[in-house]
């Protein structure tokens, strides 16, 4: 791994001279110039230390504006640029491109949010929002006069990719990756590919035959010369990073060779223990030697262990002398530079209590069924050859009831919330296929909202209904079982026509929703991914990075990132295969290394850092007894640096000396302003707000966007992650006369790395207990606050009430000292 | 021998004084030893003063549990209304510090204080977790062969289940249970779970009595001897509501005798049915009771 495209005798020479910044004010239209006049602020900016050359501009971003500073850049020779205009989450590439294209390094970049944090958001008061754009340019001159380059590093990439579970999205990403001309290893937990789709007998909305469409594509993965099926095995250990990673899979023992056995069945046919049969969701048996389905891919028999008792007449009724006993499970290793997981969904388990469903009485009354059950039920496949029979009595049912919503839309504390997606449309298919088998059938839907909202799917619903099935507006309270008949009772209320009414059917399906894997949670630690409240595997991004997941390198699709149809679970996992692809036909990755530097000489090896890092990239160095950093894995959080004890980690680009610099420059002269504010009654707190970058920094933008006036009483100080939080900030902003202060980061269980926000609560909460025992008003600093992106309103909420509690507290007593001064103990 | 303070509540010494003489008679050969606290009085009754005022319907209850408390005795109840407001309350002042300091307040103006020490439980409780079904069938003089009997739990004594925690309130399975255990057969029928209507019974006697009605036609048509029971609310409504169901607009003759388990219980053990109250009911036993001999 090299530092590349970093010229270190340059940057050395560079750093050691004092800087030369260039600061460059956007009027934005009118958006900025219509309250405050950027003039006066990159005149103001001619004054602060450092600052070479100041001016603005009607649109900085635009080709005049990058042009202006490419300019003055040649012209003045400067090296650091500071450009207050909008969020830098909007235009921080474009600028660093500019100078990037300079020849400068695109660290010494450094932007001024005085449009959404400031000239949007206090519109009726363009005095004080002059002061506020002021004060935001002053703290970026502070810190801009420290950043340092940052080079990049360099890794290679492994051009082979690993998918995990071979469902239709599985099968779906390994043809596209197979299909770009890399190497696919595609690992099945059961004996065959084909998943949940496989078990179905129609598809809506166009009722083509499931197993018609999905076995030629089963084949095609079989056929391809670039994919390797590793059926009936499971990934043991995932090793590395993104490009390099090495995964142990174990390949459990089948006890049939792969090789002689030619799936003739005699086997099955003998064996004498018969065992619930999965795929036929236990409504009849298979053998303990078996193949799970006919079209099985691969096509050969396995044994299942757990039932077998070892009789060996599969052996001796074998030709071949497929069976082989003295078979052991085995570990193989394969290195992958992209991984994507495609593990599926269970079917939620309703009986269970957790469900909290019992008054459906699923799993004790024989004629209540699951919708994965009927779909074997009609299924020619199926247990009854495609009859529709009730299972109490094989008679054919005549008053046939569906169920939606069941676990699925469930507000009752710790049950499901989320709409499962498929189940009103397998219903209304269900439904439609038992209409076309026995068209006499009466067919009843008891729902909440029919949800078809797919290509085709209102269509396919409206068709449903001119073929006269009922659709009732209602829950069922309670289903009830005549003893003799079977048949069941259902009450129910119609909610359209305000009606509580009972009614007699001969079967009731459940639309029962669906659920993460039952071992979600050992998968999710295995990949170091996370998942959203659902269960459900977390993308990085809900609409801008649908199949990638925090952890490089790891993508998703299917059901294991959330509920979805089969041409959704397609789409997913073509987009998920594309990335993959993109990924590694490079040679090799290249990362800027904004990464953290240990000072060797101070740290002592006390691991804390190795322990809170949620990426496992710090680890202990068994020679040295120092920390290490790998760098490849780090995501640049910072975490480690708030927590380290004796400050040897430092997060380059955040390093502690530039918040520092940034928090005096911010509060260079702010005390005595204040101080003559509160002289002449005109005093407003000044408060000094921490914030994540990826929610709170994202929420103050949107409080900009959507115009919400709040008071100009705060400044923002970006973090990467509230992780980064150090007591110290906290405490330098009040010993620099700061009103108050706040910290906010991301939703509980949404941080953008893992955990950092609850690590920022633990650190505000003892600086709360500092202030308090020398004394200071520990009220000044807030408790943390969880804001995402999309709380704008909250977070002007959070201000508010701040700004008000502060002003009841007063000005700070370090620069207004009260009767009773501050006593240091 | 287990010593339980006996809660008897308002309906059964007023009303029904058959069902307190089997339970005098026949608990005591379970090793039930009941003892009579002549100060206990109104549970209060679980559902309107409660609406009235739950403070108050605390404060009268706890009353309760600090005479049993003062004994150093559990809390034994035949009816499943007492079984419920107990239970809730005693479970609630256990675990909330806050009601407990609210009701000690008005306790103490007559002297007494809630202390959390004893428990509450239903008579089916007893039987079924402290006696146990090996132990009732071991104890069976003359079995109870032939005897179909549909088995009515009454709301209460299941919900709100997640504080009384007796049984499972859609699967209940412990008096179907203790019911075999007499050599009777206890069967299934549509509606089983369907609440006597007591609750309602003084806002719409019409609907109620058609809720009686619902039950006793399936009864009815599973053929069963008699109907058994442990609450004396459930046991009033299909006892009296056979009568009423007389009349317009129900014309219906129905002849379900009812009995309390107590009752089956003690002729299971050997007892004479003299030695229990069967001319206090209003619908004739005779038919079971021939059965049996």
């Amino acid at each position: 791994m090299a530092d590349v495209g970093l010229n270190k005798s340059k940057v050395a020479t560079d750093e050691k001279k004092s800087p030369r910044i260039g600061v460059f004010v956007c009027h934005c239209g009118t958006n900025i110039a219509g309250v405050i006049n950027p003039a006066e602020v990159a005149e103001y900016a001619k004054t602060l230390p450092n600052v070479v050359v100041a001016a603005d501009n009607r649109f900085m971003c635009s080709d005049p504006g990058q042009e202006l500073i490419k300019e003055k850049i040649r012209e003045h020779n400067l090296d650091r640029i500071i450009v207050a205009a909008c969020s830098p989450r909007l235009h921080e590439p474009t600028f660093r491109n500019v100078i990037k294209d300079m020849g400068l390094n695109e660290f010494y970049f450094e932007q001024a949010n005085i449009r959404e944090h400031n000239t949007w958001c206090h519109i009726r008061e363009p005095e004080k929002a002059l002061q506020v754009a002021k004060d935001l340019v002053r703290a970026a001159v502070g810190r801009a006069s420290l950043l340092e380059a940052i080079g990049y590093r360099e890794i290679p990439v492994t051009q082979k990719a690993l998918v995990v579970g071979g469902g239709i999205a599985g099968i779906f990403a390994a043809l596209d990756i197979a299909d770009m001309g890399f190497k696919v290893y595609l690992v099945e937990r059961t004996p065959s590919i084909g998943g949940h789709m496989a078990q179905l007998d129609k598809t809506f909305p166009t009722l083509d035959c499931s197993m018609c469409i999905l076995t030629p594509k089963m084949v095609e993965v079989a056929r391809n010369p670039n994919i390797e099926i590793l059926a009936y095995s499971e990934v043991e250990e995932v090793h590395g990073y993104v490009g390099n990673f090495t995964v142990t899979i174990r390949r459990k023992a089948r006890y049939v060779d792969a090789e002689k056995c030619n799936g003739c069945g005699k086997c099955a046919e003998i064996c004498p223990v018969y065992v619930p049969n999965e795929y036929n969701e236990q409504l009849d048996a298979r053998r303990a030697i078996y193949l799970p389905l006919a079209q099985a891919v691969p096509n050969t028999y396995t044994i299942d262990k757990t039932k077998c008792i070892e009789c060996h007449l599969c052996e001796r009724i074998c030709e071949l002398k497929a069976i082989d006993f003295s078979q052991k499970d085995e570990l193989i290793d394969i290195e992958v530079g992209a991984i994507v997981l495609a593990t599926g969904y269970d079917q939620m388990r309703v009986n269970e209590p957790e469900y909290g469903l019992e008054q459906y009485k699923f799993g004790i009354y024989p004629n209540v069924l699951a919708g994965l059950q009927m779909e074997r039920i009609i299924s020619p496949t199926g247990p009854t050859q495609g009859e529709i029979i009730r299972p109490s009595d094989g008679k054919h049912p005549k008053r046939v009831a569906f169920i939606q919503c069941v676990g699925s839309r469930d507000f009752r504390p710790g049950k499901h919330n989320y709409c499962s997606r498929v189940c009103c449309m397998y219903a209304i298919k269900l439904a439609r296929l038992i209409k076309d088998h026995h068209p006499d059938t009466e067919i009843t839907i008891f729902y909440m909202d029919i949800r078809a909202f797919g290509k085709g799917y209102e269509e396919f619903y409206q068709r449903a209904q001119e073929l006269g099935i009922k659709f009732i507006r209602g829950r069922i309270a309670e289903i009830l079982e005549d003893p003799e008949t079977h048949n069941l009772i259902l009450r129910s209320e119609d909610t359209f026509l305000d009606r509580v009414m009972e009614l007699e059917f001969d079967l009731v399906v459940l639309s029962v929703g669906l659920t993460p894997r039952e071992d979600v949670e050992e998968v999710q630690k295995l990949f170091n991914i996370s998942r959203s409240p659902d269960g459900f595997f977390l993308e990085a991004h809900p609409k801008l990075r649908p199949v990638e997941t925090n952890t490089d390198g790891v993508f998703l699709c299917g059901c294991c990132q959330g509920p979805k149809d089969i041409p959704d679970s397609v789409a997913q996992a073509c987009g998920a295969a594309a990335k993959v692809g993109d990924l590694i036909s490079q040679n090799k990755l290249i990362f800027p290394l904004v990464v953290p530097q240990i000072n060797y000489d101070l740290c002592r090896g006390c691991a804390e850092c190795v322990d809170i890092c949620p990426y496992g990239a710090l680890s202990i160095n068994e020679r040295s007894g120092k920390v290490q950093v790998e760098e490849a894995l780090c995501k640049g959080c910072g975490a480690c640096c708030g927590e380290c004890p004796v400050g040897a980690i430092e997060l380059r680009h955040y390093k502690d000396s530039y918040i520092y610099r940034q928090l005096e420059y911010l509060l260079k002269g702010v005390p005595e302003r204040q101080l003559e504010a509160w002289k002449k009654g005109e005093w407003e707190p000044f408060i000094v707000f921490f914030v994540c970058n990826w929610c709170t920094y994202g929420a103050a933008d949107l409080a900009g966007t959507s115009r919400i006036q709040y008071p100009p009483t705060v400044r923002l100080i970006r973090l990467p992650c509230t992780g980064k939080m150090d007591i110290t900030y906290i405490l330098h902003a009040f010993e620099l006369g700061a009103d108050g202060v706040i910290v906010s980061g991301c939703l509980p269980d949404q941080c953008h790395y893992v955990s950092g926000n609850f690590k920022s609560v633990r650190r505000v909460k003892m600086a709360q207990e500092i202030l308090k025992s020398i004394g200071f008003e520990a009220e000044r600093l807030d408790d943390q606050h969880f804001i995402s992106a999309a709380m704008a309103d909250e977070f002007v909420r959070v201000v508010n009430k701040f700004t008000e509690k502060i002003k009841k507290l007063g000005p700070s007593p370090i620069y207004c000292p009260r009767e009773k001064s501050l006593e240091v103990k | 021998m287990a010593d339980y303070a006996l809660f008897l509540g308002c309906n059964i010494p007023n009303r029904l004084p058959h069902l307190e003489l089997a339970a005098r008679k026949v608990l005591p050969k379970m090793d039930i030893n009941l003892i009579d606290i002549p100060e206990f009085g109104c549970c209060p009754e679980p559902i309107g003063i409660q609406e009235l005022s739950r403070d108050a319907w605390m404060a009268m209850a706890a009353i309760n549990l600090c005479l049993a408390e003062e004994k150093g005795l559990d809390i034994i109840t035949l009816c499943n209304g007492c079984f419920e407001t107990l239970r809730t309350v005693n479970t609630e002042l256990k675990n909330d510090g806050h009601h407990k300091e609210k009701v000690n307040k008005v306790l103490s103006k007559i002297g007494k204080e809630y202390k959390g020490t004893q428990n509450v439980k239903h008579v089916l409780e007893v039987l079924y977790n402290d006696i146990g079904v090996e132990k009732i069938k071991a104890n069976v003089q003359k079995e109870l062969k032939g005897i179909k009997i549909a088995v009515h739990y009454g709301c209460h004594v299941l919900r709100p289940s997640a504080i009384l925690k007796t049984d499972d309130p859609f699967q209940p399975k412990s008096l179907d249970e203790l019911v075999n255990a007499l050599g009777a057969e206890s069967i299934p029928y549509l509606r089983k779970m369907l609440c006597c209507g007591t609750g309602i019974e003084g806002i719409d006697k019409e609907n109620q009595l058609w809720m009686v009605h619902d039950k006793l036609v399936q009864v009815e048509r599973m053929k069963a001897d008699c109907m058994t029971m442990l609450c004396p609310l459930c046991y009033i409504q299909y006892e009296m509501g056979q009568l009423q169901l007389k009349k317009e607009p129900y014309k219906a003759q129905f002849k379900v005798p009812i009995m309390y388990y107590p009752e089956l219980l003690g002729l299971a053990l050997g007892m004479d049915p003299s030695e229990l109250g069967f001319k206090l009911h209003r619908v004739k036993v005779d038919p079971v009771l021939q059965k049996i001999q």
